[in-house]
Protein backbone atom coordinates (compact mmCIF):
# COMPACT_ATOMS: atom_id res chain seq x y z
CA UNK A 1 0.00 0.00 0.00
CA UNK A 2 2.85 2.39 0.81
CA UNK A 3 4.09 2.14 -2.77
CA UNK A 4 0.86 3.50 -4.23
CA UNK A 5 0.79 7.03 -5.55
CA UNK A 6 -0.92 9.28 -3.04
CA UNK A 7 -0.18 12.71 -4.54
CA UNK A 8 -0.88 14.25 -7.94
CA UNK A 9 1.11 17.35 -8.80
CA UNK A 10 -0.05 19.03 -11.99
CA UNK A 11 2.48 21.83 -12.00
CA UNK A 12 5.83 21.66 -10.26
CA UNK A 13 6.13 24.56 -7.83
CA UNK A 14 9.36 26.51 -7.71
CA UNK A 15 9.35 27.79 -4.16
CA UNK A 16 12.20 28.22 -1.71
CA UNK A 17 11.73 28.63 2.03
CA UNK A 18 7.97 28.85 1.66
CA UNK A 19 5.27 28.85 4.35
CA UNK A 20 2.55 26.17 4.37
CA UNK A 21 -0.92 27.02 5.73
CA UNK A 22 -3.26 24.09 6.38
CA UNK A 23 -7.05 24.40 6.75
CA UNK A 24 -9.45 21.53 7.47
CA UNK A 25 -12.90 21.59 5.90
CA UNK A 26 -14.73 20.23 8.95
CA UNK A 27 -13.62 23.08 11.20
CA UNK A 28 -16.17 24.83 13.44
CA UNK A 29 -17.59 27.89 11.65
CA UNK A 30 -15.49 26.76 8.61
CA UNK A 31 -12.95 29.13 10.07
CA UNK A 32 -9.73 27.80 8.57
CA UNK A 33 -11.21 27.37 5.10
CA UNK A 34 -12.72 30.87 5.16
CA UNK A 35 -9.39 32.35 6.21
CA UNK A 36 -7.39 30.61 3.45
CA UNK A 37 -10.13 31.41 0.92
CA UNK A 38 -9.81 35.08 1.79
CA UNK A 39 -6.03 34.90 1.50
CA UNK A 40 -6.30 33.17 -1.87
CA UNK A 41 -8.78 35.76 -3.16
CA UNK A 42 -6.45 38.55 -2.04
CA UNK A 43 -3.25 37.02 -3.38
CA UNK A 44 -2.34 35.52 -6.73
CA UNK A 45 -2.82 31.79 -6.02
CA UNK A 46 -3.27 28.75 -8.21
CA UNK A 47 -3.90 25.07 -7.61
CA UNK A 48 -0.92 22.81 -8.25
CA UNK A 49 -1.87 19.41 -6.91
CA UNK A 50 -3.84 17.21 -4.56
CA UNK A 51 -3.60 14.26 -2.24
CA UNK A 52 -5.67 11.53 -3.85
CA UNK A 53 -8.62 10.26 -1.77
CA UNK A 54 -8.10 6.49 -2.03
CA UNK A 55 -6.98 4.96 1.22
CA UNK A 56 -7.91 8.04 3.23
CA UNK A 57 -11.68 8.30 2.79
CA UNK A 58 -14.40 5.64 2.62
CA UNK A 59 -15.41 5.02 -0.96
CA UNK A 60 -18.93 3.91 -0.11
CA UNK A 61 -20.76 6.84 -1.74
CA UNK A 62 -21.05 10.59 -1.25
CA UNK A 63 -22.57 12.91 1.32
CA UNK A 64 -25.18 15.41 0.19
CA UNK A 65 -24.87 18.87 1.79
CA UNK A 66 -27.14 21.78 0.86
CA UNK A 67 -28.63 19.69 -1.95
CA UNK A 68 -25.24 19.01 -3.52
CA UNK A 69 -23.23 15.78 -3.52
CA UNK A 70 -19.88 16.37 -1.83
CA UNK A 71 -16.75 14.34 -2.24
CA UNK A 72 -13.70 14.73 -0.01
CA UNK A 73 -11.00 16.97 -1.47
CA UNK A 74 -7.42 17.64 -0.42
CA UNK A 75 -6.02 20.36 -2.67
CA UNK A 76 -2.73 22.20 -2.78
CA UNK A 77 -2.40 25.83 -3.91
CA UNK A 78 0.58 28.11 -4.25
CA UNK A 79 0.95 31.87 -4.21
CA UNK A 80 4.34 32.26 -5.92
CA UNK A 81 4.84 35.93 -5.34
CA UNK A 82 4.26 35.58 -1.60
CA UNK A 83 6.05 32.24 -1.19
CA UNK A 84 2.90 30.69 0.33
CA UNK A 85 1.56 27.15 -0.04
CA UNK A 86 -2.02 26.51 1.02
CA UNK A 87 -3.49 23.09 1.71
CA UNK A 88 -7.26 22.87 2.00
CA UNK A 89 -8.58 19.44 2.87
CA UNK A 90 -11.31 17.30 4.30
CA UNK A 91 -10.13 15.46 7.41
CA UNK A 92 -9.09 11.95 6.36
CA UNK A 93 -11.03 9.09 7.95
CA UNK A 94 -8.19 6.54 7.84
CA UNK A 95 -4.52 6.23 6.89
CA UNK A 96 -3.70 9.42 8.80
CA UNK A 97 0.03 8.82 9.04
CA UNK A 98 0.40 8.18 5.31
CA UNK A 99 -1.80 11.18 4.52
CA UNK A 100 0.21 13.58 6.67
CA UNK A 101 3.49 12.07 5.51
CA UNK A 102 2.43 12.63 1.89
CA UNK A 103 1.67 16.27 2.67
CA UNK A 104 5.01 16.74 4.44
CA UNK A 105 6.84 15.06 1.54
CA UNK A 106 5.37 17.59 -0.90
CA UNK A 107 6.04 20.43 1.53
CA UNK A 108 9.67 19.46 2.03
CA UNK A 109 10.62 18.06 -1.38
CA UNK A 110 8.63 20.26 -3.76
CA UNK A 111 8.09 23.49 -1.82
CA UNK A 112 11.11 23.70 0.53
CA UNK A 113 8.68 24.65 3.30
CA UNK A 114 10.37 26.33 6.28
CA UNK A 115 7.30 26.80 8.51
CA UNK A 116 3.86 25.19 8.79
CA UNK A 117 0.69 26.70 10.23
CA UNK A 118 -2.59 24.88 10.83
CA UNK A 119 -5.79 26.84 11.42
CA UNK A 120 -8.66 25.90 13.67
CA UNK A 121 -11.57 27.13 15.77
CA UNK A 122 -12.27 26.45 19.43
CA UNK A 123 -15.75 26.81 20.86
CA UNK A 124 -15.91 29.70 23.31
CA UNK A 125 -18.59 30.84 25.79
CA UNK A 126 -17.61 34.47 25.15
CA UNK A 127 -19.77 37.05 23.34
CA UNK A 128 -19.20 37.92 19.69
CA UNK A 129 -18.38 41.49 20.65
CA UNK A 130 -15.15 40.66 22.52
CA UNK A 131 -11.86 40.85 20.58
CA UNK A 132 -10.77 37.52 19.13
CA UNK A 133 -7.81 35.85 20.78
CA UNK A 134 -5.22 33.90 18.86
CA UNK A 135 -3.82 30.84 20.64
CA UNK A 136 -0.76 28.93 19.48
CA UNK A 137 0.57 25.43 20.07
CA UNK A 138 4.08 25.01 18.68
CA UNK A 139 6.47 22.14 18.08
CA UNK A 140 9.66 24.07 18.91
CA UNK A 141 10.86 26.82 21.23
CA UNK A 142 12.40 28.70 18.32
CA UNK A 143 9.09 29.21 16.53
CA UNK A 144 7.43 30.14 19.81
CA UNK A 145 9.99 32.90 20.27
CA UNK A 146 9.47 34.05 16.67
CA UNK A 147 5.73 34.52 17.38
CA UNK A 148 6.22 36.74 20.43
CA UNK A 149 5.64 40.08 18.63
CA UNK A 150 2.20 39.02 17.35
CA UNK A 151 0.02 39.16 20.48
CA UNK A 152 -0.64 35.44 20.66
CA UNK A 153 -1.53 33.42 23.77
CA UNK A 154 1.32 30.96 23.74
CA UNK A 155 1.59 29.40 27.20
CA UNK A 156 -1.22 26.90 27.45
CA UNK A 157 -0.99 23.55 29.23
CA UNK A 158 -3.20 20.75 27.95
CA UNK A 159 -3.54 16.96 28.00
CA UNK A 160 -6.06 15.03 25.93
CA UNK A 161 -8.87 14.03 28.32
CA UNK A 162 -9.78 10.32 28.53
CA UNK A 163 -12.16 9.28 25.77
CA UNK A 164 -10.99 12.01 23.39
CA UNK A 165 -8.28 12.01 20.72
CA UNK A 166 -5.70 14.63 19.74
CA UNK A 167 -6.49 16.84 16.74
CA UNK A 168 -5.06 16.08 13.31
CA UNK A 169 -3.33 19.45 13.52
CA UNK A 170 -1.41 18.29 16.61
CA UNK A 171 -0.48 15.10 14.76
CA UNK A 172 0.81 17.13 11.79
CA UNK A 173 2.84 19.43 14.03
CA UNK A 174 4.38 16.44 15.78
CA UNK A 175 5.33 14.75 12.49
CA UNK A 176 6.72 18.05 11.18
CA UNK A 177 8.82 18.28 14.35
CA UNK A 178 10.26 14.82 13.62
CA UNK A 179 11.56 16.29 10.35
CA UNK A 180 12.84 19.47 11.97
CA UNK A 181 10.17 21.67 10.37
CA UNK A 182 8.79 24.31 12.77
CA UNK A 183 4.99 24.08 12.98
CA UNK A 184 2.29 26.10 14.73
CA UNK A 185 -1.32 25.17 15.44
CA UNK A 186 -3.26 28.44 15.50
CA UNK A 187 -6.62 28.38 17.30
CA UNK A 188 -9.26 31.11 17.55
CA UNK A 189 -11.99 30.80 20.19
CA UNK A 190 -15.28 31.32 18.30
CA UNK A 191 -18.46 32.31 20.20
CA UNK A 192 -20.51 29.15 20.52
CA UNK A 193 -23.56 30.71 18.89
CA UNK A 194 -21.58 31.44 15.72
CA UNK A 195 -20.03 27.98 15.40
CA UNK A 196 -22.60 26.74 12.90
CA UNK A 197 -22.73 30.06 11.05
CA UNK A 198 -19.81 32.35 10.15
CA UNK A 199 -17.52 34.37 12.34
CA UNK A 200 -15.81 36.95 10.10
CA UNK A 201 -14.05 38.54 13.10
CA UNK A 202 -12.21 35.28 13.73
CA UNK A 203 -11.41 35.02 10.02
CA UNK A 204 -9.99 38.52 10.17
CA UNK A 205 -7.88 37.67 13.23
CA UNK A 206 -6.20 34.84 11.32
CA UNK A 207 -5.74 36.75 8.07
CA UNK A 208 -4.45 39.77 10.02
CA UNK A 209 -1.78 37.60 11.64
CA UNK A 210 -0.48 36.28 8.32
CA UNK A 211 -0.66 39.73 6.77
CA UNK A 212 1.44 41.18 9.62
CA UNK A 213 3.95 38.36 9.79
CA UNK A 214 4.57 37.95 6.08
CA UNK A 215 3.75 41.45 4.82
CA UNK A 216 1.20 40.17 2.31
CA UNK A 217 -0.55 43.47 1.60
CA UNK A 218 -4.03 41.98 2.08
CA UNK A 219 -6.95 44.33 1.50
CA UNK A 220 -9.42 43.91 4.38
CA UNK A 221 -12.23 45.98 2.84
CA UNK A 222 -14.39 43.02 1.85
CA UNK A 223 -13.94 41.27 5.19
CA UNK A 224 -14.71 44.46 7.11
CA UNK A 225 -17.90 44.82 5.08
CA UNK A 226 -18.99 41.30 6.10
CA UNK A 227 -18.27 42.13 9.76
CA UNK A 228 -20.25 45.37 9.50
CA UNK A 229 -23.17 43.55 7.91
CA UNK A 230 -23.16 40.88 10.63
CA UNK A 231 -22.99 43.56 13.34
CA UNK A 232 -25.90 45.35 11.76
CA UNK A 233 -28.08 42.24 11.61
CA UNK A 234 -27.32 41.40 15.25
CA UNK A 235 -28.05 45.02 16.25
CA UNK A 236 -31.40 44.65 14.51
CA UNK A 237 -32.10 41.56 16.55
CA UNK A 238 -31.17 43.42 19.76
CA UNK A 239 -33.68 46.13 18.91
CA UNK A 240 -36.43 43.61 18.41
CA UNK A 241 -35.48 41.50 21.43
CA UNK A 242 -34.04 43.19 24.55
CA UNK A 243 -33.84 39.72 26.15
CA UNK A 244 -31.34 38.55 23.54
CA UNK A 245 -29.38 41.77 23.97
CA UNK A 246 -29.30 41.16 27.71
CA UNK A 247 -28.05 37.61 27.23
CA UNK A 248 -25.14 38.86 25.11
CA UNK A 249 -24.38 41.55 27.69
CA UNK A 250 -24.24 38.86 30.37
CA UNK A 251 -21.77 36.87 28.26
CA UNK A 252 -19.68 40.03 27.81
CA UNK A 253 -19.22 40.33 31.59
CA UNK A 254 -18.51 36.62 31.99
CA UNK A 255 -21.90 35.54 33.32
CA UNK A 256 -23.03 32.17 32.07
CA UNK A 257 -26.40 31.40 30.50
CA UNK A 258 -28.49 28.37 31.39
CA UNK A 259 -29.10 25.66 28.80
CA UNK A 260 -32.43 27.02 27.62
CA UNK A 261 -31.07 30.56 27.26
CA UNK A 262 -27.99 29.31 25.39
CA UNK A 263 -30.15 27.42 22.93
CA UNK A 264 -32.45 30.37 22.40
CA UNK A 265 -29.55 32.76 21.82
CA UNK A 266 -27.96 30.42 19.25
CA UNK A 267 -31.30 29.86 17.51
CA UNK A 268 -32.25 33.54 17.27
CA UNK A 269 -28.78 34.68 16.18
CA UNK A 270 -28.79 31.99 13.48
CA UNK A 271 -32.22 33.17 12.33
CA UNK A 272 -31.11 36.81 12.25
CA UNK A 273 -27.97 36.04 10.24
CA UNK A 274 -29.71 33.93 7.60
CA UNK B 1 6.59 0.27 9.80
CA UNK B 2 7.97 -2.69 11.68
CA UNK B 3 9.29 -4.18 14.84
CA UNK B 4 11.79 -2.35 17.01
CA UNK B 5 13.86 -4.59 19.29
CA UNK B 6 14.90 -3.19 22.65
CA UNK B 7 16.80 -6.40 23.38
CA UNK B 8 17.05 -9.76 21.68
CA UNK B 9 17.20 -12.34 24.47
CA UNK B 10 18.12 -15.96 23.87
CA UNK B 11 15.01 -18.01 24.62
CA UNK B 12 14.53 -21.72 25.09
CA UNK B 13 11.61 -23.45 23.30
CA UNK B 14 9.40 -20.36 23.69
CA UNK B 15 5.63 -20.11 23.40
CA UNK B 16 3.90 -16.86 22.49
CA UNK B 17 0.73 -15.56 24.15
CA UNK B 18 -1.02 -12.55 22.60
CA UNK B 19 -3.92 -10.39 23.67
CA UNK B 20 -5.76 -7.29 22.50
CA UNK B 21 -8.71 -5.37 24.00
CA UNK B 22 -12.13 -6.92 23.51
CA UNK B 23 -15.34 -7.74 25.37
CA UNK B 24 -14.69 -7.53 29.12
CA UNK B 25 -10.98 -7.14 28.28
CA UNK B 26 -10.71 -10.77 29.29
CA UNK B 27 -7.60 -11.62 27.30
CA UNK B 28 -5.90 -8.34 28.08
CA UNK B 29 -6.45 -8.67 31.85
CA UNK B 30 -5.25 -12.28 31.80
CA UNK B 31 -2.07 -11.42 29.96
CA UNK B 32 -1.33 -8.25 31.88
CA UNK B 33 -1.75 -10.14 35.15
CA UNK B 34 0.61 -12.81 33.85
CA UNK B 35 3.14 -10.19 32.73
CA UNK B 36 3.13 -8.54 36.14
CA UNK B 37 3.31 -11.75 38.14
CA UNK B 38 6.20 -13.08 36.03
CA UNK B 39 7.87 -9.65 35.94
CA UNK B 40 8.28 -10.14 32.22
CA UNK B 41 10.61 -7.63 30.57
CA UNK B 42 9.92 -5.70 27.40
CA UNK B 43 11.94 -6.90 24.43
CA UNK B 44 10.34 -5.18 21.44
CA UNK B 45 7.44 -3.12 20.16
CA UNK B 46 5.62 -2.57 16.90
CA UNK B 47 6.01 0.94 15.55
CA UNK B 48 2.56 2.44 15.99
CA UNK B 49 2.31 5.32 13.51
CA UNK B 50 0.93 3.46 10.52
CA UNK B 51 -1.51 1.40 12.58
CA UNK B 52 -3.04 3.86 14.99
CA UNK B 53 -4.27 7.40 15.45
CA UNK B 54 -2.56 9.08 18.43
CA UNK B 55 -4.33 8.61 21.76
CA UNK B 56 -2.97 11.54 23.71
CA UNK B 57 -1.17 14.84 23.26
CA UNK B 58 0.66 16.66 26.05
CA UNK B 59 1.20 20.40 25.73
CA UNK B 60 3.28 22.35 28.24
CA UNK B 61 3.71 26.10 28.05
CA UNK B 62 2.21 26.11 24.57
CA UNK B 63 4.73 23.55 23.33
CA UNK B 64 3.74 20.13 22.05
CA UNK B 65 5.99 17.91 24.15
CA UNK B 66 4.54 14.45 23.62
CA UNK B 67 2.23 12.53 21.34
CA UNK B 68 1.33 9.05 22.59
CA UNK B 69 0.12 6.16 20.46
CA UNK B 70 -1.51 2.90 21.54
CA UNK B 71 1.27 0.46 22.44
CA UNK B 72 1.89 -2.97 20.88
CA UNK B 73 4.60 -4.45 23.08
CA UNK B 74 6.46 -7.75 23.27
CA UNK B 75 7.70 -9.02 26.64
CA UNK B 76 9.74 -12.10 27.53
CA UNK B 77 10.10 -14.35 30.53
CA UNK B 78 12.66 -17.10 31.05
CA UNK B 79 11.13 -19.91 33.08
CA UNK B 80 14.10 -22.24 32.97
CA UNK B 81 12.22 -24.81 30.90
CA UNK B 82 9.82 -23.27 28.45
CA UNK B 83 10.24 -19.54 27.97
CA UNK B 84 7.44 -17.15 27.16
CA UNK B 85 6.93 -14.25 24.77
CA UNK B 86 3.94 -12.11 25.69
CA UNK B 87 2.41 -9.70 23.20
CA UNK B 88 0.03 -7.06 24.54
CA UNK B 89 -1.74 -4.74 22.11
CA UNK B 90 -3.42 -1.69 23.61
CA UNK B 91 -5.72 -1.31 20.61
CA UNK B 92 -6.71 -3.34 17.55
CA UNK B 93 -5.80 -1.63 14.26
CA UNK B 94 -9.29 -1.10 12.90
CA UNK B 95 -9.92 0.60 9.57
CA UNK B 96 -13.04 2.73 9.50
CA UNK B 97 -13.43 3.16 13.24
CA UNK B 98 -14.46 -0.36 14.35
CA UNK B 99 -13.36 -1.92 17.64
CA UNK B 100 -11.95 -5.08 16.08
CA UNK B 101 -9.11 -5.28 13.64
CA UNK B 102 -10.03 -5.50 9.99
CA UNK B 103 -8.53 -4.90 6.57
CA UNK B 104 -4.95 -4.66 5.43
CA UNK B 105 -3.69 -3.14 8.69
CA UNK B 106 -4.96 -6.12 10.68
CA UNK B 107 -3.21 -8.43 8.24
CA UNK B 108 0.04 -6.45 8.57
CA UNK B 109 -0.07 -6.45 12.34
CA UNK B 110 -0.81 -10.18 12.56
CA UNK B 111 2.16 -10.80 10.26
CA UNK B 112 4.47 -8.68 12.43
CA UNK B 113 3.41 -10.54 15.59
CA UNK B 114 3.99 -13.88 13.86
CA UNK B 115 7.35 -12.67 12.52
CA UNK B 116 8.54 -12.45 16.14
CA UNK B 117 7.05 -15.86 16.94
CA UNK B 118 8.86 -17.35 13.95
CA UNK B 119 12.15 -15.56 14.62
CA UNK B 120 12.26 -17.07 18.11
CA UNK B 121 11.01 -20.49 16.97
CA UNK B 122 7.81 -20.42 19.03
CA UNK B 123 6.28 -23.88 18.93
CA UNK B 124 2.84 -22.53 19.70
CA UNK B 125 0.93 -19.25 19.77
CA UNK B 126 -1.97 -18.58 22.12
CA UNK B 127 -4.47 -15.78 21.74
CA UNK B 128 -7.06 -14.97 24.37
CA UNK B 129 -10.41 -13.24 24.45
CA UNK B 130 -14.03 -13.48 25.54
CA UNK B 131 -16.77 -16.03 24.89
CA UNK B 132 -20.22 -14.49 25.35
CA UNK B 133 -22.33 -17.12 27.13
CA UNK B 134 -25.71 -17.39 28.88
CA UNK B 135 -24.16 -17.63 32.33
CA UNK B 136 -24.64 -15.67 35.54
CA UNK B 137 -21.89 -13.46 36.90
CA UNK B 138 -21.82 -15.48 40.12
CA UNK B 139 -21.01 -18.66 38.17
CA UNK B 140 -17.52 -19.87 37.35
CA UNK B 141 -16.56 -18.97 33.78
CA UNK B 142 -15.40 -21.79 31.59
CA UNK B 143 -12.73 -21.49 28.95
CA UNK B 144 -13.54 -22.17 25.30
CA UNK B 145 -10.57 -23.43 23.32
CA UNK B 146 -10.35 -23.10 19.55
CA UNK B 147 -7.20 -24.61 18.00
CA UNK B 148 -6.05 -24.06 14.43
CA UNK B 149 -5.37 -27.76 13.97
CA UNK B 150 -7.40 -30.89 14.72
CA UNK B 151 -4.24 -32.41 16.25
CA UNK B 152 -4.65 -30.15 19.28
CA UNK B 153 -8.24 -31.10 20.11
CA UNK B 154 -7.41 -34.07 22.32
CA UNK B 155 -5.00 -32.03 24.42
CA UNK B 156 -7.50 -29.30 25.15
CA UNK B 157 -10.34 -31.72 25.84
CA UNK B 158 -8.19 -32.98 28.69
CA UNK B 159 -7.97 -29.68 30.57
CA UNK B 160 -10.25 -28.88 33.48
CA UNK B 161 -13.16 -26.47 32.92
CA UNK B 162 -12.36 -26.25 29.19
CA UNK B 163 -14.78 -26.78 26.32
CA UNK B 164 -14.51 -26.92 22.55
CA UNK B 165 -17.02 -25.34 20.19
CA UNK B 166 -18.57 -28.75 19.60
CA UNK B 167 -19.29 -29.06 23.36
CA UNK B 168 -21.60 -26.08 23.15
CA UNK B 169 -25.13 -27.06 22.31
CA UNK B 170 -26.48 -25.75 19.05
CA UNK B 171 -23.14 -24.67 17.66
CA UNK B 172 -22.16 -27.87 15.90
CA UNK B 173 -18.50 -27.02 16.44
CA UNK B 174 -18.89 -23.79 14.50
CA UNK B 175 -18.50 -20.16 15.42
CA UNK B 176 -16.55 -17.01 14.76
CA UNK B 177 -13.65 -15.27 16.50
CA UNK B 178 -13.61 -11.58 15.69
CA UNK B 179 -10.50 -9.47 15.22
CA UNK B 180 -6.86 -10.35 15.69
CA UNK B 181 -7.53 -13.17 18.17
CA UNK B 182 -9.10 -15.06 15.29
CA UNK B 183 -6.99 -13.76 12.42
CA UNK B 184 -3.78 -14.80 14.15
CA UNK B 185 -4.98 -18.43 14.34
CA UNK B 186 -5.56 -18.55 10.60
CA UNK B 187 -2.33 -16.83 9.69
CA UNK B 188 -0.29 -18.96 12.10
CA UNK B 189 -1.69 -22.04 10.37
CA UNK B 190 -0.48 -20.69 7.01
CA UNK B 191 3.01 -20.53 8.52
CA UNK B 192 2.73 -24.00 10.02
CA UNK B 193 2.60 -22.76 13.62
CA UNK B 194 0.16 -24.36 16.07
CA UNK B 195 -2.13 -21.78 17.61
CA UNK B 196 -5.02 -21.85 20.05
CA UNK B 197 -7.47 -19.15 21.11
CA UNK B 198 -8.54 -19.46 24.74
CA UNK B 199 -11.71 -17.53 25.52
CA UNK B 200 -13.07 -16.95 29.01
CA UNK B 201 -16.83 -16.84 29.38
CA UNK B 202 -18.58 -13.55 30.09
CA UNK B 203 -22.30 -13.31 30.93
CA UNK B 204 -24.38 -12.45 27.91
CA UNK B 205 -25.92 -9.45 29.69
CA UNK B 206 -22.51 -7.82 30.23
CA UNK B 207 -21.32 -7.98 26.63
CA UNK B 208 -22.47 -4.48 25.70
CA UNK B 209 -21.01 -2.72 28.72
CA UNK B 210 -17.48 -1.47 29.32
CA UNK B 211 -16.99 -3.56 32.47
CA UNK B 212 -13.82 -5.63 32.74
CA UNK B 213 -14.56 -9.26 33.58
CA UNK B 214 -11.59 -10.80 35.45
CA UNK B 215 -13.51 -14.01 36.24
CA UNK B 216 -13.25 -14.84 32.55
CA UNK B 217 -9.57 -13.90 32.62
CA UNK B 218 -9.00 -16.32 35.47
CA UNK B 219 -10.39 -19.22 33.46
CA UNK B 220 -8.00 -18.28 30.61
CA UNK B 221 -5.05 -18.27 33.02
CA UNK B 222 -6.05 -21.65 34.45
CA UNK B 223 -5.97 -23.24 30.99
CA UNK B 224 -2.68 -21.55 30.14
CA UNK B 225 -1.19 -22.78 33.41
CA UNK B 226 -2.18 -26.34 32.52
CA UNK B 227 -1.14 -26.15 28.88
CA UNK B 228 2.23 -24.59 29.72
CA UNK B 229 2.68 -26.91 32.70
CA UNK B 230 3.57 -23.83 34.68
CA UNK B 231 2.42 -22.84 38.16
CA UNK B 232 0.88 -19.40 38.08
CA UNK B 233 0.14 -17.26 41.11
CA UNK B 234 -3.62 -16.63 41.02
CA UNK B 235 -3.77 -14.32 44.05
CA UNK B 236 -4.02 -11.10 42.04
CA UNK B 237 -6.59 -12.35 39.53
CA UNK B 238 -8.63 -13.90 42.37
CA UNK B 239 -8.75 -10.52 44.09
CA UNK B 240 -9.72 -8.76 40.85
CA UNK B 241 -12.46 -11.33 40.28
CA UNK B 242 -13.78 -10.89 43.83
CA UNK B 243 -13.90 -7.11 43.47
CA UNK B 244 -15.60 -7.38 40.10
CA UNK B 245 -18.24 -9.83 41.35
CA UNK B 246 -18.95 -7.65 44.34
CA UNK B 247 -19.35 -4.56 42.15
CA UNK B 248 -21.55 -6.39 39.66
CA UNK B 249 -23.70 -7.79 42.46
CA UNK B 250 -24.16 -4.27 43.82
CA UNK B 251 -25.35 -3.11 40.39
CA UNK B 252 -27.45 -6.25 40.00
CA UNK B 253 -29.36 -5.48 43.18
CA UNK B 254 -30.47 -2.20 41.62
CA UNK B 255 -32.11 -3.97 38.69
CA UNK B 256 -35.91 -4.14 38.60
CA UNK B 257 -37.28 -7.43 39.98
CA UNK B 258 -38.60 -8.48 36.56
CA UNK B 259 -35.15 -8.33 35.00
CA UNK B 260 -33.49 -9.95 38.00
CA UNK B 261 -35.91 -12.86 37.77
CA UNK B 262 -34.95 -13.37 34.13
CA UNK B 263 -31.25 -13.18 34.91
CA UNK B 264 -31.55 -15.42 37.97
CA UNK B 265 -32.56 -18.22 35.61
CA UNK B 266 -29.01 -18.09 34.26
CA UNK B 267 -27.75 -19.25 37.68
CA UNK B 268 -29.10 -22.68 36.88
CA UNK B 269 -27.50 -22.93 33.49
CA UNK B 270 -24.28 -23.78 31.82
CA UNK B 271 -23.91 -23.06 28.13
CA UNK B 272 -24.69 -26.49 26.81
CA UNK B 273 -27.17 -27.56 29.47
CA UNK B 274 -29.06 -24.31 29.44
CA UNK B 275 -29.93 -24.48 25.82
CA UNK B 276 -30.45 -28.23 25.66
CA UNK B 277 -32.79 -28.25 28.63
CA UNK B 278 -34.72 -25.30 27.31
CA UNK B 279 -34.07 -23.12 30.35
CA UNK B 280 -32.76 -20.25 28.24
CA UNK B 281 -34.04 -19.99 24.71
CA UNK B 282 -32.83 -17.57 22.06
CA UNK B 283 -36.06 -15.58 22.62
CA UNK B 284 -35.32 -15.45 26.35
CA UNK B 285 -31.81 -14.27 25.62
CA UNK B 286 -33.06 -11.52 23.32
CA UNK B 287 -35.64 -10.39 25.86
CA UNK B 288 -33.05 -10.30 28.64
CA UNK B 289 -30.68 -8.20 26.53
CA UNK B 290 -33.48 -5.83 25.46
CA UNK B 291 -34.64 -5.39 29.07
CA UNK B 292 -31.11 -4.76 30.30
CA UNK B 293 -30.48 -2.31 27.52
CA UNK B 294 -33.70 -0.42 28.29
CA UNK B 295 -32.87 -0.40 31.99
CA UNK B 296 -29.45 1.14 31.51
CA UNK B 297 -30.76 3.68 29.00
CA UNK B 298 -33.40 4.74 31.54
CA UNK B 299 -30.75 4.85 34.23
CA UNK B 300 -28.56 7.08 32.11
CA UNK B 301 -31.53 9.40 31.77
CA UNK B 302 -31.56 9.96 35.52
CA UNK B 303 -34.40 7.66 36.66
CA UNK B 304 -33.96 6.16 40.12
CA UNK B 305 -34.17 2.42 40.73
Amino acid sequence: MSGEQTVRLSDGPDLKGSVLIVAWAEDASSLGVQAVDYLMQSLDCREFGEILPEGFFPMGGVNVVDDVARFPESRLYMCDSNNLVIFKSSIPRMGWHRFLTSLLDVAQRDCSVKEIYTLGAMISPAAHTVPRLLISIVNSREIKAALEPYNIMADNDYETPPGQKPTLSSYLAWLAGQRGIPAVNLWVPVPYYLVTIDDPRSVKRLVYFFNSKYDLGVDFTALDAVITEQNSKIAGLFEKSPEIKNMVRRLEVGEGLDGEESERLAREIAEALK
Amino acid sequence: MGIRYIKEPGLSDPVMIAAWPGIGNIGLIALDTLRRSLRAEQMAYIEPCEFFYPKKVIIRGGELVELDFPASDFFYHRSGRRDLILFIGEEQPAEGGGVYAAGSMAYSMANLVLDVAEKYGCSRVYTSGAAVAPIHHTARSRAWAVPNSANLIAEFKGYDNTVLMSDIEGRGGEGNIAGLNGLLLGMARRRGIDAVCIMGEIPVYLQGFPFPYPKGSKSVLEVLSAALDMWLDMEVIDELARQSESELTRLYEKLPDEIKLQLDRLKESTVGAAESEGLITEDDKKKILDDIDKFFKRDAGGDQH
